[in-house]
This record gives structure tokens, sequence and C-alpha cells, in this order.
């Protein structure tokens, strides 16, 4: 029987500074059997373990590219992440994943996609927009829509760079507040759906981000005409186990860890939240 | 018995309090009780549960090795309430995701039933269908009749055990069996206004038709002691802690309880059931829903009635079935 409880040792194989705040670890199996096992896909999520401090869930930042290691982005908040930020390359964690159910991309096939980022959910989109991107001509348009408080607060800069410079996503970007050096669209990620064109029956978005932004991103997409269905976003609850044990995560009858964290507006709509 | 495995039963604790504990002899146990402070539940699941440790190492920077409780252990004279108790956490422990430390633990556990001739203050078994007695679940299940026990065969690890002390066991007749049957209907009409209606508060609950005011009302009477949860034979919500030195460590897992203000709380400082009235729907539809019930094959209540013993607020099943029956619409 497997100690779905027990996690593999990894090596923080890189450290990059986003923000201030918020940091990309790489990580790395210690024993590479572990890689082959670890077969995730966008969307899902790890628990990761500074040991003696505790275990937190981190979604999946980074696509497969066959580098055998992968990406986590953490904002310094909380106890776990605080120690987390303290580690160095070569210093090890635990992992336990990967967790959780993932975007759909088979089924939208063939269709418009936008995504829409708030600060720190721009992470679980990167890797969908990756592996979306590296099989481009099964997509027709994209776009990708990403807001934070501030220019400071910018994740990910240099993909942001690398879909500017490319023509086959357009890119657009707002802060909340603005500094003295920012000349681009200042305002909530929703004054940016005016700014693009959208066919609503041939589009499917991914949004992500604080619950406050979701629920008026939903709002406006729905105006817009999207269909619920058409509609995904991941939802953030605190998963102790990521295995649909012990229950921190339930929303009505839906475990987020196992059911989701991946969920199209239509299923949000129907589960019944005591909260 | 004690050869072979711990033998756990109930046992006097302080005051009128009766704990199943591990016992050295039969005389410790505490035959004649009626119900126990705690069920069964901390030794399967324990409160306090080491899952692994860790040592530093120089090549992979830690080892970790998991700890398992592999104690045979004997649980006797448990009343059928606990036993239905442990058939619930089966189904929540071997559901999707198996879960390695209870089952291991299960695995090594026999269960030696005792069947209820009266109630106890606060039972309501009768309406959760497990008790006064029981029919299926147990290795063994006694019935005193008359200063001797009746024994049924519940398992082949039942039989085994009547195999190894054959000489203490003879037969029973005819009679006895049906006199079974009688006691077992006396003990049912003994429950008499000892009870809690759980179908309309099911549909309430499954059809969220119960105002949201009366959790709020509910609610306002929870202290956040935890304590419901803890005495419950059927919940099992955790988190895990780590304790460590600079070159070791172990994480536990502790029992939790959704009645806690930081249950759900995130460290983004988000909290999706920051209102206790919140809490406590998500409690109830937890225990109640058919969501869950028809999984778990059933509701998560057995009608121990240890809630109703434990919680100052009085937001205890029979209550507050009752006042979702009246308040649903």
């Amino acid at each position: 029987m497997e100690n779905v409880y027990l996690p593999a040792v990894a090596e923080i194989a890189g450290v990059r500074e986003e923000t201030y705040d918020t940091t990309t670890f790489t990580l790395k199996f210690a024993d590479p059997a572990q890689w082959a096992a670890f077969q995730h896909r966008p969307g899902q999520f790890v628990e990761v373990s500074v040991f003696g401090v505790g275990e937190a869930p981190f979604c999946l930042a980074s696509e497969r590219d066959g580098k055998e290691s992968f990406e986590i982005t953490v904002r310094r908040t909380g106890v776990v992440t605080e120690a987390l930020h303290e580690l160095e390359p070569g210093a090890h964690v635990g992992v336990r994943g990967p967790l959780g159910n993932g975007f759909p991309m088979e089924e939208v096939k063939g269709r418009d996609i936008v995504f829409v980022g708030g600060g720190i959910g721009l992470p679980p989109l990167r890797p969908l927009i990756w592996e979306m991107l590296n099989s481009r001509s099964d997509f027709r348009k994209m776009t990708v829509l990403y807001g934070a408080r501030t220019p400071a607060d910018l994740v990910y800069r240099d993909d942001l760079e690398r879909w500017r410079e490319r023509e086959d996503v357009d890119l657009l970007v707002t802060v909340d507040a603005a500094d003295e050096e920012w000349a681009g669209n200042v305002g909530v990620v929703g004054t940016l759906f005016p700014k693009v064109s959208i066919d609503p029956s041939m589009t499917t978005a991914f949004v992500c981000g604080p619950p406050i932004m979701i629920r008026f991103v939903v709002t406006d997409l729905v105006a817009l005409g999207l269909g619920e269905g058409d509609i995904y976003t991941t939802l953030e609850r605190h998963m102790r186990c990521g295995v649909g044990k012990c229950n921190h995560c339930l929303i009505g009858d839906k475990y987020v860890c196992t059911d989701g964290p991946v969920f199209s507006y239509h299923q949000m709509k129907t589960m019944m939240d005591p909260g | 018995m004690q050869e072979t495995a711990t033998v756990v039963a109930p046992v006097a604790a302080q005051g009128a309090d009766i704990m199943y504990d591990v016992v050295e002899g039969p005389d410790q146990v505490a035959w004649g009780y009626r119900s126990s402070l705690t069920p069964l539940k901390r030794f399967l699941f324990p409160q306090v549960d080491p899952l692994l440790r860790w040592r530093a190492s120089s090549g992979n920077g830690f080892e970790v090795e998991p700890t398992y409780d592999e104690v045979e252990r004997i649980f006797l004279a448990v009343r059928p309430c606990d036993i239905s108790g442990v058939l619930f956490l089966d189904r929540v422990f071997r559901r999707d995701r198996e879960d390695i430390y209870y089952l291991k633990r299960r695995e090594r556990t026999t269960l030696i039933g005792l069947n209820c001739t009266a109630p106890g203050d606060n039972c309501f078994c009768v309406c959760a269908g497990t008790g006064p007695f029981l029919s299926e679940g147990y290795d063994l299940e006694l019935t005193e009749i008359d200063g001797e026990y009746l024994v049924e065969v519940g398992s082949e690890k039942g039989a085994e055990l009547i195999r190894k002390s054959d000489a203490l066991f003879a037969p029973a007749g005819e009679p006895l069996v049906s006199l079974r049957e009688e006691m077992a209907r006396e003990a049912e009409q003994q429950f008499g206004e000892h009870k809690s209606y759980f179908a309309a508060a099911l549909r309430g609950v499954t059809f969220d038709r119960v105002p949201e005011d009366l959790w709020d009302e509910l609610g306002e009477r929870c202290l956040e002691c935890g304590g419901c949860s803890f005495v419950c034979p059927t919940c099992t919500c955790f988190l895990t802690a780590d304790w460590a030195d600079a070159r070791t460590g172990e994480r536990r897992r502790l029992w939790d309880s959704c009645s806690y203000e930081c249950y759900s709380r995130e460290a983004s400082g988000h909290n999706p059931r920051a209102k206790r009235g919140q809490r406590l729907k998500g409690r109830f539809f937890h225990k109640l829903s058919y969501q869950f019930a028809k999984p778990l094959e059933q509701h998560g209540c057995v009608g121990c009635g240890r809630c109703v013993t434990t919680c100052l607020g009085s937001d205890d099943m029979p209550t507050v079935t009752a006042r979702v029956r009246r308040g649903a619409v």
C-alpha cells in the first residue's frame, strides 16, 4: 500500500527573485527515479515540506520541458513560505505530488484562449500558457491579461517580455497603482477587457488570482457572453493533506485538492459552499 | 488474549467516567458500563500520531522514514455505537486514497462487542441504526444473559479466538438465541424520548434548505472548544505539525476541529469559513448530507450521544437536527 503522506526529498536547484516578496524555486528530486513518476500537468500542485517547519501546497509553475526539474513560485506570507525564502540553492525540501486534476487542454483545442491572471495568480497559468504556445497550431487566438497591484509586484518579467515579442499571443498588463516609470495601463485587470476583442462563443477563459478578483472577472466574462462551462479557475483553499483526507479544503462535498483545484464556473455555481 | 495482543476495554476513570484503556486483567474491565467518555478512535487514529521521521544526511539532504504502529490490539466489551464508529472510519480511510497508518492498525484489530440492554442518558443509536444490538461488523459479539455471555461469531478472526480457548465456551441453545432477540426488542423500547430524527434534517442539509440565520444562531452558541470533534467516533479532520532539532525531526498528525476559526484560514489571511455559523453549517453538511452519506454508506453520526455530554453550547446532534427539522424551508 502506498503511503500518501511520505514526501520525496528534492534539492533546491535554483532560486530566482521575482519581486520583493516573491521567489521562484527550481526543485530537483534527489532520486532521479522520482522524476519518472512525477507526471505533472498544468494546474496541478505539490505539497512542499520544509523539514522541521511544516508543509504547504503550491501550484506547479513550470511546464514539462525535459529539464528533470520543476518550479514553484512562492510569496513570503506564512510560516512555511518564510522558511522557504530562507533556503538557498543546495538545500533540501520534501515534495508530495503532483496532486489535483489540472487544466483541460485537449477539450479546448481549436478555440480562442484568454488567460486572466491577478498578482500571484499568474504562476498556475504560466505552464498552461507555455504548453499551449508549444502546440500553438492547436489553438486559435491567444490572449494573456495580467494585473498586479504595482509594477513592483509583476512576476515572470522574462516570460512577459517573450510573450510581448511573440506575434502569436497578445499580452496586456495592468497595475492597480502606477509608479513614476509605469507607462502602461492602470486599473484592475477587468479594465483590460474593452481593449481586446473576444468572440464569446469561440472563447475559453482561464482565470487565476485572489478570490475577489476571480469574482469580478468571472462576472465580466459572463457579461461578455462566455459560457459558464468555458470559464475555468483554480480555487484557493488551505489544502493540508492534498489527498482528500484531512477535509480542510472541502466546499460542500467537493475536495478542492482531489476534485480540483481546477473547476469551471459552471461547476462552482453548483457547489454548495458553507463558506 | 493477553499473550498475543494488547487488550483494550472499558475501565473506571476519574469520577464516574468510563474510558476505553489498556487492561492487564479481567478485574479491571468495567463490564456493566453504559457508555465511555471517548470512543475507540484514539487507538486507531491517535490524537497525536507520528507519521514519519527524518535525519539530515550528507548525500541526499534528508533520509525520510515512515513510522508505523504495528501493535496487535483486541478491543473488549465495545458498545455497538463504537463498533459502528470504527466501521465508518474504515470507509473514510479506505475511500479514494488509502490511509496506510489507519489501515495498518485496523488490520491488527480484533473487535469484541457488548450489546446494550439499556440506553445511557444521552444515547440515540436507535435513530442512527447502530444499536442497541449490533448485527454485523464485529469479530465477536457478547450479550449478557443472567451473569453469562451469549457469544456470536462475526468473523474468522473471532472464530479463531474461540477455538484457542474452547474450554470457556459451550454451544448456545435455541432458547438463548430467542431470548437475545427479545432482549434486543426490549432494549430498543427503553429509548423512549431519547431520539434524534434524522430523515428531515438530512433532507434540509442536503438540499441547502436551512436558513443561514439558523446556522448563525446555532453558531453564536459555539465556544470553538473542538470538544464535539474530539469525542465524535466519526470525526477525522487532521493537520500535521513538525517537531525537530538541528539534525532529526518527526512529523505528527494531530486531530483538528472544523469549529476552530483557523481551520480553513489561508496564509494570505483569506478565510472561507470566517464565521462560526458557516463552520457549523460545514460540520453538519459533512455529517448529514446525502452527498457524504451515500459514498460512506451512512450519515456521519452513530448516535453515541457524546456531543450531547460534551457541548457546552448545546450544538449537539439531537439539538441541531431538531432545530434544522423545524427551521428548514
